[in-house]
């Protein structure tokens, strides 16, 4: 199952997202090398980590185990693209209320099927995007992980020319989000049903 | 318009492909005004035949494929050798430094100049699950190689391939072509699948337990139902339907 945790439930998710912090350090510092904060010396945890983000997370159903998750900040507040890689945009950098960035996408190392893990994320994505009037959706890639990210079936083209950034070609590319983007996810994962199970609402006062 | 407005404009058009014969024009185009002239992009799945969702693009000589498909270069080839190891994109000159060239792999690429290989760009396909693949571009005179175009070119080379496994797989989403497929019984396909391993009316009649004239009547029928006159364009026209495909009628082996 694909949980949506924002700002409103995380309390009810402590264990999942901590967990999802440590695959974060051992995927992204251990074994892809980037230069990014460690927190207690487990966890990777930046300053985009905030109460902006809101975070798909891949549980498996029956132990709640982190699986996989990706970050979703919206492009009004502060986020990697704008702060950190403007340049990777050949215009200027998509900002709206529409335009969410995705950063730090990861499978847990332990995951039994990551690529159904993938699969699920990208689904989730589209539904995320079209429950939540997400138009649209940012993010940075390696050209070395190109190739796997465009197979997710999204609907995907650059914002600018990849350019080498501390010994690593990266990019900057826009998705969009619709519903035939969404039924081409759901056709490669096999399924119709929607994934996301989202915050409950609110109690009325 | 910018090089890179160029590149987003191919990239739209190629993100709509449904055909590889709508694919391959708009590449090659692509490919000139970036300064290439000669392009492969190809799984690195090895023999002549291959299943029909493997993709081979290419304007190589056909003097260079048989050679390389003959002597299977697939395992020796230094560029594809070189995408086993390497994600992110390389210009040939710089395989030395991804790889130590064995004498067999200097051979090969001792016969490139005389194919018209005298640098290139390959960008690595790695998807989980399915065989590796590459998009080589190169061009036959080093000095007009086109070092400014190769950010450019990764992105031809990344959403080309794409939009080709798009095809192959059939993955793309209302269309709403209808499907221009004959409809054959279970029967009719098994003769088609038997003639397309080039069994005598008489073979299949053996094979599958029935009469000889059995086996004309389904084979004649399922030529009606393609509108063709022959059992070899029976064949073809199945095979480019995809209700045939090439694993129907070869062992292919393992597959990475």
């Amino acid at each position: 199952m694909v949980v949506v945790i924002t700002d409103e439930n995380r309390a009810e998710y402590k264990q999942e997202l901590a967990a999802m912090h440590r695959h974060r350090k051992q995927v992204f510092v251990d074994f892809l090398k980037w230069n990014i904060p460690v927190v207690d010396e487990i966890y990777e945890i930046d300053q985009f980590d905030n109460s902006d983000a809101v975070y798909l997370v891949v549980l498996d159903p029956d132990s709640r185990k982190h699986l996989g998750s990706i970050r979703l900040i919206p492009s009004t507040k502060p986020h990697i693209l704008e702060s950190m890689f403007p340049f990777l945009c050949e215009d200027a950098v998509p900002v709206a209320e529409d335009i969410w960035e995705i950063t730090r996408l990861c499978t847990a190392p332990n995951a039994p099927n990551p690529k159904l893990v993938l699969g699920q994320l990208a689904t989730g994505l589209m539904e995320f995007g079209l429950l939540y009037g997400v138009r649209k959706f940012t993010f940075v890639t390696h050209m070395g992980a190109l190739s796997q990210v465009l197979a997710f079936g999204w609907d995907c083209e650059p914002l600018g020319l990849p350019q080498k950034v501390s010994g690593d070609e990266i990019g900057a590319m826009l998705v969009n989000v619709d519903t035939q983007s969404l039924h081409m996810c759901r056709k490669k994962l096999g399924t119709q049903k929607p994934l996301l199970r989202l915050p409950t609402a609110a109690r009325a006062a | 318009m910018s090089q890179f407005h160029d590149v987003q404009a191919f990239v739209r058009e190629a993100n709509r492909i449904t055909e590889m014969a709508d694919l391959q024009p708009l590449l090659e185009d692509a490919l000139k005004a970036l300064g290439f002239d000669k392009y492969a992009f190809t799984h690195h799945v090895p023999g002549f035949v291959v299943p029909n969702n493997v993709i081979r693009l290419s304007n190589y000589p056909d003097r260079w494929l048989n050679t390389f498909i003959k002597r299977n270069y697939f395992v020796d080839d230094p560029v594809f050798a070189a995408c086993q190891r390497s994600s992110a994109g390389f210009v040939w000159s710089q395989l030395p430094q991804i790889l130590t060239l064995t004498d067999r792999q200097r051979e090969i690429m001792g016969e490139w100049g005389q194919y018209g290989f005298a640098e290139g760009f390959t960008v690595p396909v790695h998807i989980p699950g399915e065989a590796i693949g590459s998009c080589s571009m190169s061009v036959s005179d080093v000095t007009r190689f086109p070092l400014q175009a190769l950010p450019a070119a990764q992105y031809v080379a990344s959403f080309a391939f794409e939009a080709a496994r798009r095809v192959v797989k059939r993955e793309w989403v209302g269309t709403g072509k209808a499907s221009n497929r004959a409809s054959l019984t279970a029967r009719q396909f098994d003769c088609l699948v038997l003639v397309g391993r080039g069994k005598s009316d008489w073979d299949i009649s053996r094979i599958l337990g029935i009469s000889d004239q059995t086996v004309h009547q389904h084979v004649e029928a399922a030529k009606k139902r393609y509108g063709v006159a022959s059992r070899t364009q029976l064949v073809v026209r199945a095979l480019f339907d995809s209700q045939l495909t090439f694993s129907d009628l070869f062992d292919l082996g393992h597959i990475p």
